[in-house]
């Protein structure tokens, strides 16, 4: 594949002196030394040097990323689990649970439940795999200081009762002794961040956190909205700082294989006399993560719609909140309530089966 | 800006200088390019620059959540709540207000919103074992004068309504030495008070409570409704204000404020309602919430001995920690109590 050069990660300055000198795709620096780099583009040893090393690495990073379209699909359906919520219409719209690997953005007026959804998935990611689960870490960014601790027990406990009641042989049975209320608690790293530039600084060392904790699997971000909704004079610096955080967490996804979870606010939009609720940080924001998820109220029911997805069918669920956590709306057809999260662990796990 | 104090080559620290540079903040809004033409420095001091700047950014590392149930980083979790001084009402809360977080409690006028703020500014003066936070209260009136006389009441009846607590400590309490109150009349003399005189008494530890009553006076009578955007913007500019004290101090926040009628009952975005009406200043401000709580007044009437009250109902619109719900409540002359079957059977219509 043809790359230009101006399309290179280096500084304006450079990119021009490497265009002036004549060279206009990166394979045409491929093969050269640092010294003949110097001697035709006149630039000096480490200009040159950091020109080839950019060039190498943009490379190196095709070459891990050309793979074909079958070969992806089996490396999805190998590597990349999803982290099944407790909730199994949730599961079901969303093609089996959270895609790891995918940003994914959940969007919704207060109070409808974003952050029950956040702690709730914070907790499923460290489901056993023997049941079903990843059996991951979680790295949750706090900036509305809706992390809290009591309710984050209240699910955890909910979860470690209702695997217990799905023990089936021994494997499950000693997975159980480390799913414990302790054992979640000390997977779970928080950060709260005041405003956004420690939410970038945060971003920008999270990579070295996670290279030293290889197994978190979902990082949430509750919410993006909030810091980035204020003390801003100019709309183009909030605009270009977005799409910097948003590159980074689609490539922390796909590089780390971490599903990342985010929350963004609602906002009224006019157009013309009517107005209507729309996700906030704007339209460009609206590109970043692969799946859009809106929660909203319709009446006294609580609903949620994938709104913005290339892998599925715009589909709508409803759900209820309850004590216990996220979970599937109380359904009259249905005689017990349990049933259906207990088949979709259950199932969610069997399809993996067959798929190995 | 100090750059020596970041662990950086002298190399790069010269050319931040250089580059006029002013704070950290500011190196890590720029982007890595931009940083790089600014300062003439390599692609991997940048990096170098910029890790060390992000490392200086940021208030603490990654915690796990266990350490926080500990109680070993108080600093992210104290575990405590401000009791309300009535059991009924805390079981409804959890505990009370969460110390970290802006906690809004709207309801028409005659609802008890102000009556539930006054008794909060004494319940804080209470050691934490009784649930308060052994501190004082901030109370800023932005609509009448400030209800003195009540105060006096309620302090007058504290042993009255606390029977919990041990009658000597309740004497030995100086309450109305720890309520400080402020009057401000619009917008500009609200963030002075914000931005000065509250953060010195939060810092030397005299109060541990702010209340705001009420919010929706100042942010409804300053501007027409062609402001809309400039209202946002301060709206914002003020919560962002509140969330600060609130987390930089460990303190709650209690705003009160008033509600509107809701012509178009097809508009449920916020959830369904209990009644015809809604807390004011919409959903920008309600995006800025951490609790929200209504006070509604009901058609009936509760006596108690010789006092009468009005039945109340206390709601929870929505929390992360607390489920929608609601406990019945009255105000007597010591203060506001849920209503228990109990009580209720001395109803007298």
């Amino acid at each position: 594949m043809q790359r230009p050069v101006y399309s290179l990660d280096l500084s304006p300055g450079l990119r021009l002196k490497l265009v002036r000198a004549g060279f206009r795709f990166t394979a045409d620096l491929l093969d050269l030394q640092p010294a003949q780099l110097n001697a035709e583009a006149g630039l000096s040893q480490q200009e040159a040097l950091e020109v080839l090393q950019s060039v190498r690495s943009e490379r190196g990073g095709d070459e891990g990323g050309s793979l074909t379209a079958l070969e992806l699909l089996q490396k999805e359906e190998e590597d990349l689990r999803n982290i099944v919520t407790f909730c199994s219409q949730l599961d079901s719209i969303l093609g089996g649970g959270l895609p790891v690997g995918k940003t994914t953005e959940i969007c919704g007026a207060p109070g409808v439940g974003k952050t029950q959804l956040c702690l709730q998935l914070a907790v499923d990611v460290q489901v056993p795999q023997c049941f079903g689960g990843v059996g991951g870490q979680v790295i949750y960014i706090d900036t509305e200081g809706g992390f809290m601790l009591q309710r984050v027990v209240d699910i955890a406990a909910a979860a470690v009762r209702h695997c217990s009641l799905l023990v089936e042989d021994d494997e499950q049975r000693v997975a159980m002794e480390t799913f414990t209320m302790e054992t979640i608690l000390s997977n779970m790293f928080l950060v709260r961040c005041h405003d956004y530039v420690e939410l970038l600084a945060e971003l920008h060392l999270l990579p070295d956190f996670l290279s030293e904790h290889p197994s978190v699997r979902l990082l949430v971000i509750d919410s993006v909205a909030f810091p980035f909704r204020r003390h801003f004079d100019e709309l183009s610096q909030r605009t270009r700082l977005l799409n910097g955080l948003a590159q980074q967490l689609i490539t922390m996804a796909t590089s780390r294989e971490i599903a990342v979870v985010i929350t963004n606010q609602m906002t009224t939009q006019l157009r013309g006399s009517q107005s209507q609720l729309v996700p906030a940080l704007g339209e460009n924001w609206g590109h970043a993560p692969t799946t859009r998820l809106l929660l909203y109220w319709a009446g006294p029911q609580r609903l949620a719609a994938i709104f913005k997805s290339a892998g599925h069918m715009d589909s709508t669920v409803q759900y209820q909140i309850t004590s216990e956590g996220f979970r599937d709306a109380d359904q009259s057809e249905q005689p017990q309530r349990k049933r259906p999260r207990t088949h979709s662990i259950q199932s969610a796990a069997s399809q993996r089966d067959s798929s190995c | 800006m100090d750059w020596d104090q970041l662990e950086l080559n002298p190399r790069i620290t010269a050319a931040v200088r250089r580059a006029k540079l002013k704070s950290v903040r500011e190196v890590m809004c720029v982007s890595g390019p931009d940083l790089q033409g600014l300062t003439g420095l390599s692609r991997s001091d940048i990096q170098q620059l910029l890790t060390a700047v992000a490392a200086a950014c940021r208030r603490h590392p990654p915690v796990p959540a266990l350490l926080l149930q500990r109680g070993q980083c108080p600093r992210l979790e104290s575990g405590l709540r401000l009791s309300v001084g009535c059991p009924v009402l805390d079981e409804l809360l959890r505990g009370g207000l969460p110390v970290g977080g802006v906690t809004e409690l709207s309801g028409e006028s005659g609802a008890g919103k102000t009556q539930l703020a006054l008794q909060l500014c004494l319940s804080v003066q209470y050691p934490p074992q009784h649930g308060g936070l052994n501190s004082g209260a901030v109370y800023i009136c932005t609509e009448d004068s400030f209800p003195i006389r009540r105060l006096q009441q309620l302090i007058r009846d504290q042993s009255r309504l606390r029977s919990d607590v041990p009658p000597d400590l309740i004497s030995r309490l100086q309450f109305s030495d720890r309520v400080y109150i402020e009057h401000t009349a619009d917008l500009e003399s609200l963030q002075v008070c914000l931005s000065r005189r509250v953060p010195l008494l939060l810092a030397r530890g005299l109060v541990r409570l702010l209340v705001v009553d009420s919010v929706a006076a100042l942010f409804r009578s300053e501007f027409q409704a062609a402001d809309w955007l400039e209202r946002t913007k301060q709206l914002l500019t003020f919560s962002s204000t509140l969330h600060h004290l609130s987390l930089e101090f460990t303190t709650p926040v209690l705003l009160i404020n008033q509600v509107t009628d809701v012509f178009d009952s097809s508009d449920d975005s916020l959830g369904p309602m209990s009644s015809n009406v809604s807390p004011a200043l919409g959903l920008a401000w309600a995006n800025q919430v951490t609790v929200r709580l209504m006070m509604r007044r009901l058609q009936v009437t509760v006596a108690r001995g010789d006092q009468c009250s009005a039945l109340r109902r206390l709601e929870v619109v929505f929390a992360p920690h607390l489920a929608r719900d609601g406990r019945d409540a009255a105000v007597w002359r010591e203060g506001v109590r849920g209503v228990t079957d109990c009580t209720r059977i001395q109803q007298s219509h």
